[in-house]
């Protein structure tokens, strides 16, 4: 209550503290551009250090009222900002330059917006015209690599499928690391929803083509104003808004076709055999049995080589193959006779995928409207992927009075997801790339894919992916309505206040059928079915008053209020089997019903929030913030928490000893910093209680303990400090920003090891810390201005995630608990057997034991016994380097981008394909083709252990299979024309331009998987990063466009 | 000015708007969790969490075949070969387990899981309305709980009688129900192997008293059951005459009927839609909706829901044949290229038998034997009872061998192989002798990690 009392105070005195203004005085005048002297329409015509202020017509033109001492700030998106001191001018005509400076443009902040040179904390801004028409389904995949510090890793290559955001390092173990979302105000869902197959991304509904600007809040300062959600970032995405002036209508239409941008080379069919028979006769030697005795592992082979072939390997494939005869043949895809290509059967050859925009924009002085609608479809590089999206938007702001406007935003989006299984699951059709290269993909006798009743439903050596085509449903359908109503009142030209009020619907339905082709995958002779619903009902309402005033050289604005969110999700499932046929698909049909759930489950937000920014004499600048969250989450002896933080900044470039007109070299220098505090609140719903719930037992009720109760239970507290220069030089055409942050954060959420003789696992804690320190640097610069346009934007980003304190918690995941949480480690630590390669002599696979001494040294010496090998930190999976390069060339109506990301010093785990398929055969799986290279007597001069069937040699979770991750891709290039204005007036147009795009045209890696963008679905957690298991890779997408406006 | 009051009334209004108390709004109650405040107020909690201790038990890593099958893939010595591409349970087959084994960690857990449970029940009873439903409700978690800590014994501590009992450590006894905070005293030490057989012991004795009246929850278990178990222990102690007068109690109470035929035993819900058999004294009730036979999972083939994985080998197959035994020998099913699975197990939804009837006639014959006494029938009657519905020859004569050959072909891949020749100290193979410490679980190192008074088993 005590906080309350302070809020109103503050209140108190921001109303009490203004004065009356005279406006006697009216001021007309035209804005042009300085380039073409054309009129610009909608220019923001404001009296400095008030709200008070116009748009420029349709001509131009304004009108405005103010006292004789007022300034006039003029401001357009795009150009260099302008102040005009009224005097006793009543005209005053103002030509706007197009601004590369970047500096006077306008920030979005939550709950306010600066101008980008007063800034003192550290966002990121990426605007939406550089991201627009991006072959990618979600905004995330579109913003890698374009902002320092923020790194994106999409995963896989499967459709709307989760994708990890890191801004400045992971922060948690336990508790998510994502950032907070917040569209228009509004934070909305964006975790995963989805029951099967990994995570899905519900940012997938959103058209970003709609997006006029995503600002990614870094440090304290600037995200502190969103409290206890804060500390993994904040990215503020703002949706277009109409403008004054005629009716802009555009019509956009592309088309591209995806391949995979690499795949692994396998074994062929011959050097399958090849390889498996020297495999079994290794076996059979090491078991002192006769290869010629049945019960020899050589037997087993050639019998299964035969079984597996469906009869051919002896009857014609067998004979070729001894023969050395042409193998080229067994290497071409589905070739009923001999071998399959299992990898090429996973891949659609040219996906394509479509898209088509149409947005209406426009407006007068009371109304401005920005209308849009498109479709999408795209084709996943996978067999049974699609994505398919039609979203609509109408955001509309109409002026009521001078004193009150009010506003909607409203999107409406349907999607369809043909989603793929979990990459662990057998019917992951990259998992193919593991069956016998001998089977046929579909079988002669039914002409189906092979194992599909009523053929041999036990051919291939595992389920046939190819199986999942018709007779797999795995459909998730959303409809998302994210809408919000704004009201502003202007109170005094100083003070406004503006009330939001958001609505974000998800409503979620996922259905999933087997039919009994499917057997071998479900073991379900007649079918199985299920139907999930989910709806996520997310309310939230932002009050705030907004004050802004200049006394002489002073200037301050502040913003205060409260926001209060309630976000409830229920859900519900059944599920079934016993279909009367595969004509049926629907739960109604089914002979059993299976299963069936329901559940609810909800958490709220109460907050109150304040920040102020003191400017003196345009140079020395200060802000203040702080939050208070409350939140159902937390534990009842702390519920609520406090979060500030302050910043503060010198634009060194207005002091008179650089503000000379001799020197022109530093045109802009800021020294800024920052220091606060942020949370996360990301724990699960209800983590500090003590929980029971149902165990039910052969359709009896009952009940059990399920969780321990921690009544303290809070946030995650990040502190955070971070120094920054600000930097312009020659004009500002070379400008950029450079950082440094380090970021610690305490109270780490750790679901906490108990003894499992407490009947439990883990309790939700609050133990240890971590930090993530880095640098980032920004440096945009226009080489050649002019006709011919050159402009490069560099940004480069470090991190050094470290795990400081975890009380020898053990805390491990991933595949084999090869990852684990290391104190003085990063998180996405591997810790495993560190591999020796091989013994020349035997070819046995041989491991460091890396025993501690007596004396405190290690014992270096190498066994072959695998348990006598401790594990060691091995690398890990988090980038120490990130960054994107863009250029853009124009000259006349041609343009071109060259956009390139990479990420440097991060390792990726390979075994949960190498376990089996670089596995010197232990199972009958197909091996990766460096396999060959396996020890022989006479290739003793290898990493690749003796091939032994049925043997672990080597397959061991070791650091064999962690390879470096790096990679340098060429992600986006596009080529654009803009038809001459000559061609276009002709045909009565406003504009035409044609495009072609290139995504993930090149990459370079030393990777050997599939691709280094990488995280497999169902093994990805905090700590466990960087695994790939038959991951598919991403799209190599090649787009063209075309761009009609009207 | 007016104007000016009118705004700053406005505003001040607008102020109060904003803090509105919403404070209360902050505590918000889980839907389908109940506060552990809450749940144990009534007579019916307490019996919801009776019911709570079956799942418990049955749950997929623990009384759902994960005892049965760790056992029977550490004894085996070829006659089956696990050809599954999970490497934790390769271990168990190739006797090459380590600490880090996740599915032992998450056998342990599920043990220990279900143990507290039984001990939240133990704690409560006085909320039961009636002195028979507190008795009833006692015996059956105190056979729960026995139970569980027999299959934890077994399986993490060496066998009774290989050392001294009284030395050897065996597993934790916890006894009470565990509540937050988790402090030092939650970091139990092992007791030894002789204590945790009297705590098992006690609790059986006691469950079988409790529950003469039969069980308070549907589908419970019974007096026999606990009688069936606490055979099962005896045997391990040899204790002969003990276990041969648990063994015939259960016998004798007429509830169970050996099936005719043999393969009426198994898959429940293709045989009799889910109804266990006439011979099984306890089961885990697996359903459509609820539970997972994971015996299925590693002993099924793919056409019947399994993965594949436990493939049987002609050794086991002429073990058979050279005893003459044709319906337990062609007890098999063979897939579409020829690999062999046992025919136990090919029903997603049967129930997980934990002992049946067939059990206490070869133990009543082997005990009767071994004391050289005849209670309830003599060693040859039982034998015989059991190879007449294998479809063999009665025999006239019989040695202790004989009646441990059949044990094994009767029982086999129920779980109880290991610790027949683990007691009878015969060994697994030349190279792995019945006290060889490969047969016996590592703790988990999980568990040593988070609890340092735990003291892991040799070998690990």
């Amino acid at each position: 209550m005590r906080k309350l009392l302070l809020l109103c105070a503050f209140l108190g005195i921001l109303l009490s503290g203004y004065s009356t203004i005279a406006q006697d005085h009216v001021v007309t005048g035209k804005v042009t551009s300085s380039e073409d002297g054309t009129a610009l329409v909608g220019v923001s015509v404001q009296v400095k250090g008030s709200s008070q202020g116009v748009n420029s017509n349709a001509d131009g033109e304004y009108r405005i009222s103010v006292s004789p001492n007022a300034t006039l700030v003029f401001s357009f998106v795009g150009m260099s900002r302008k102040e005009v001191v009224v005097g006793n001018q009543t005209v005053i005509n103002v030509e706007l330059g197009t601004d590369n400076q970047q500096l006077s443009e306008v920030v979005v902040t939550g709950f306010g917006s600066q101008i980008k040179r007063e800034v003192t904390g550290n966002i990121a801004k990426i605007k939406g015209s550089d991201i627009t028409n991006i072959p990618a389904v979600s905004i995330e995949s579109a913003l890698q690599g374009r902002a320092a510090g923020v790194v994106i890793n999409q995963g896989s290559g499967k459709l709307g499928q989760g994708i990890q955001v890191r801004v400045r390092g992971a922060s948690s173990l336990s508790a998510s690391s994502q950032p907070l979302y917040v569209i228009d105000g509004i934070p909305v869902t964006s975790t995963d929803q989805s029951s099967f197959g990994g995570a899905t991304n519900p940012l997938a509904d959103i058209n970003f083509n709609d997006v006029e600007s995503v600002e990614v809040l870094k440090d304290a300062s600037a995200a502190a104003i969103y409290g206890s959600r804060a500390a993994n970032g904040v990215v503020l995405i703002t949706t277009k808004r109409g403008n004054v002036g005629k009716t802009n209508i555009s019509f956009n239409y592309q088309f591209g076709v995806s391949n995979p941008t690499r795949k692994v080379p396998f074994l062929s069919p011959k050097q399958y055999v090849d390889f498996y028979r020297m495999a079994a006769g290794n076996a059979d030697r090491l078991d002192d049995i006769d290869p010629s005795d049945p019960g020899s592992s050589t037997a087993y082979m050639e019998s299964f080589f035969e079984s597996y072939s469906l009869g051919r390997y002896n009857n014609g494939v067998n004979e070729a193959l001894n023969s050395g005869a042409d193998y080229t043949r067994f290497v071409q895809s589905s070739d009923l006779a001999t071998g399959t290509n299992w990898q090429d059967e996973a891949f659609r050859k040219n996906a394509g995928s479509q898209q088509a925009d149409l947005t209406f924009s426009g407006g007068n002085e009371k109304t401005s409207f920005y209308i849009s609608g498109q479709y999408l479809n795209q084709t996943g590089i996978i067999i049974g992927n699609n994505f398919e999206r039609i979203t609509g938007r109408i955001n509309l702001d109409h002026k009521v009075s001078n004193i009150l406007s009010i506003g909607m935003n409203m999107s409406l989006a349907h999607t369809l997801n043909k989603r793929l299984s979990g990459d662990r699951q057998f019917n992951n059709p990259i998992q193919a790339a593991a069956l016998t290269p001998l089977s046929p993909a579909y079988d002669p006798t039914t002409g189906l894919p092979t194992g599909t009743p009523p053929g041999n439903t036990d051919v291939p050596n595992y389920y046939n992916p190819l199986i999942n085509l018709g007779n797999i449903i795995q459909n998730q359908e959303v409809i998302r309505n994210l809408s919000n109503v704004y009201g502003q009142i202007n109170i005094l030209p100083s003070l406004k206040f503006r009330s939001e009020l958001g609505i974000d619907v998800l409503s979620q339905q996922e259905e999933r059928y087997f039919n009994s082709k499917t057997i071998r995958l479900t073991g379900q002779q007649n079918g199985t079915g299920d139907n999930l619903y989910t709806g996520v009902i997310n309310y939230n309402t932002n009050n705030y008053f907004n004050f802004d005033k200049s006394f002489d050289l002073h200037t301050l604005s502040a913003t205060v209020g409260m926001s209060y969110q309630n976000s409830a999700t229920k859900a519900n499932s059944v599920s079934a089997i016993n279909f009367p046929s595969d004509a049926y698909r629907s739960i109604e049909n089914a002979g059993t019903i299976s299963g069936g759930s329901s559940s609810t489950t909800n958490f709220r937000f109460l907050s109150y929030f304040l920040r102020a920014n003191y400017k003196f004499n345009d140079r020395y600048l200060l802000s203040a913030s702080g939050r208070i969250d409350g939140s159902s989450r937390f534990g009842k002896n702390s519920k609520y928490g406090f979060f500030p933080a302050v910043s503060a900044g010198w634009v060194i470039s207005e002091e008179s000893f650089l503000k000379s007109n001799t020197n022109t070299a530093i045109s802009f220098l800021k020294l800024r910093g920052s220091y606060g505090l942020t949370g996360n609140a990301e724990i699960g719903n209800f983590p500090s209680l003590g929980l029971y719930s149902s165990a039910n037992y052969a359709g009896t009720g009952g009940q059990a303990p399920i969780q321990l109760a921690n009544p303290n239970l809070k946030w995650e507290t990040t502190t955070q400090a971070d120094f920054g220069l600000d930097f312009g030089f020659l004009n500002n055409r070379i400008n950029g920003e450079f950082d440094y942050y380090v970021k610690k954060t305490s109270d780490l959420l750790l679901n906490v090891n108990v003894p499992g003789t407490t009947g439990f696992y883990t309790q939700t804690r609050n133990v240890g810390s971590l930090e993530n320190k880095g640098f980032e640097l920004v440096i945009n610069s226009q080489n050649f201005v002019g006709a011919f346009q050159w402009s490069t934007s560099l940004n480069l980003a470090t991190n050094r995630n470290k795990i400081t304190n975890i009380q020898k918690q053990i805390v491990e995941a991933g595949i084999s608990s090869m990852s684990r949480a290391v104190e003085g480690q990063p998180i996405g630590t591997f810790f495993t057997v560190e591999y020796a390669g091989v013994d020349p002599t035997n070819g046995d696979a041989l491991y460091y034991k890396n025993a501690a001494n007596a004396d405190g040294t290690i014992d270096r010496s190498t066994t072959n016994v695998y348990s006598q090998a401790q594990r060691v930190v091995v690398g890990n999976a988090i980038p120490k380097l990130t960054g994107g390069l863009n250029n853009t060339f124009s000259y006349k109506g041609i343009d071109l981008s060259v956009f390139l990301n990479g990420v440097a010093g991060n390792k990726i785990n390979f075994y949960g394909v190498g376990q089996y398929s670089s596995a010197n055969g232990i199972y009958e799986d197909n091996q990766t083709a460096d396999q060959m290279n396996a020890w022989t007597s006479t290739n003793t001069n290898t990493k690749v252990p003796e091939a032994r069937l049925f043997y672990s040699n080597g397959n061991n979770p070791s650091s064999r299979y962690i390879q470096d991750g790096s990679y340098l891709r060429l992600r986006t290039v596009t080529l654009g024309y803009n038809l001459p204005q000559t061609v276009v007036n002709r045909l009565k147009l406003k504009g035409i331009r044609v495009y072609l795009t290139g995504q993930n045209l090149l990459t370079w890696t030393k990777y050997t998987g599939w691709d280094p963008e990488v995280n497999a679905d169902d093994i990805v957690s905090s700590v466990a990063q960087g695994y790939d298991f038959y991951t598919p890779p991403q799209a190599k997408t090649f787009l063209g466009g075309i761009n009609i406006k009207f | 000015m007016k104007r000016h009051s009118f705004l700053q009334l406005t505003a001040a209004m607008l102020t109060g708007f904003m803090v509105w108390g919403c404070g209360d709004r902050l505590n918000v109650d889980p839907v389908q969790s109940v506060d552990e405040d809450k749940a144990l107020q009534t007579s019916s909690d307490v019996l919801g969490a009776v019911v709570g201790c079956y799942d418990g038990y049955g749950s997929t890593e623990f009384g759902s075949g994960a005892v049965q099958y760790i056992a029977d893939l550490l004894a085996d010595d070829g006659d089956v070969r696990f050809a599954g591409t999970f490497a934790t349970h390769q271990q168990f087959w190739r006797k090459t387990m380590i600490a880090t084994n996740s599915q032992i960690s998450l056998t342990w857990r599920n043990g220990y899981s279900t143990i507290n449970r039984t001990n939240n029940v133990l704690e409560n009873l006085g909320k039961l309305d009636t002195d028979a439903q507190r008795a009833a409700a006692e015996g059956e978690v105190l056979f729960i709980r026995g139970l569980s800590y027999f299959n934890l014994v077994r399986l993490f501590a060496k066998a009774w009688g290989d050392g001294d009992n009284t030395v050897n450590p065996g597993v934790p006894l916890v006894l009470t129900a565990t509540k937050a905070p988790i402090t030092e005293a939650n970091s139990v030490p092992r007791n030894s192997v002789s204590a945790v057989y009297t705590q098992i012991i006690a609790d059986l004795t006691k469950a079988e008293a409790d529950l003469k009246n039969g069980p308070v929850t549907a589908n419970g278990a019974n007096a026999a059951a606990a009688a069936a178990i606490l055979s099962r222990v005896y045997l391990m102690q040899g204790n002969y005459a003990a276990a041969r007068d648990a063994a015939n109690r259960v016998i004798a109470s007429g509830l169970y009927s050996l099936e005719a035929d043999y393969s009426k035993v198994f898959n429940d819900y293709k045989n009799r839609r889910g109804v266990p058999s006439s011979e099984s004294i306890f089961s885990t009730l697996i359903t459509i909706q609820d539970g997972t036979n994971s015996l299925l999972t590693y002993y099924g083939s793919s056409a019947n829901g399994g993965r594949n994985d436990v493939r049987i080998q002609a050794k086991l197959l002429n073990e058979y044949a050279a005893y003459g035994d044709k319906v337990r020998g062609n007890f098999f099913i063979q897939d579409g290229i020829g690999r062999i699975f046992t025919a136990k197990y090919q029903d997603q939804y049967a129930n997980v038998t934990q002992v049946r009837l067939a059990e206490m006639y070869l133990t009543r014959a082997e005990a009767n034997f071994m004391l050289n006494t005849q209670v309830g029938a003599t060693p040859l009657e039982d034998i015989n009872r059991i190879r007449s519905r294998a479809g063999l020859a009665a025999l006239t004569s019989i040695t202790r061998s004989d009646i441990l050959k059949e044990r094994k072909l009767e029982l086999i891949f129920e779980g109880e192989y290991l610790h027949d020749l683990r007691r009878t100290r015969r060994n697994i193979s030349s190279s792995i002798l019945y006290n060889d410490a490969r047969l016996v679980l590592p703790i988990p190192q999980r568990e040593i990690d988070t609890n340092t008074s735990l003291v892991q088993n040799p070998g690990y």
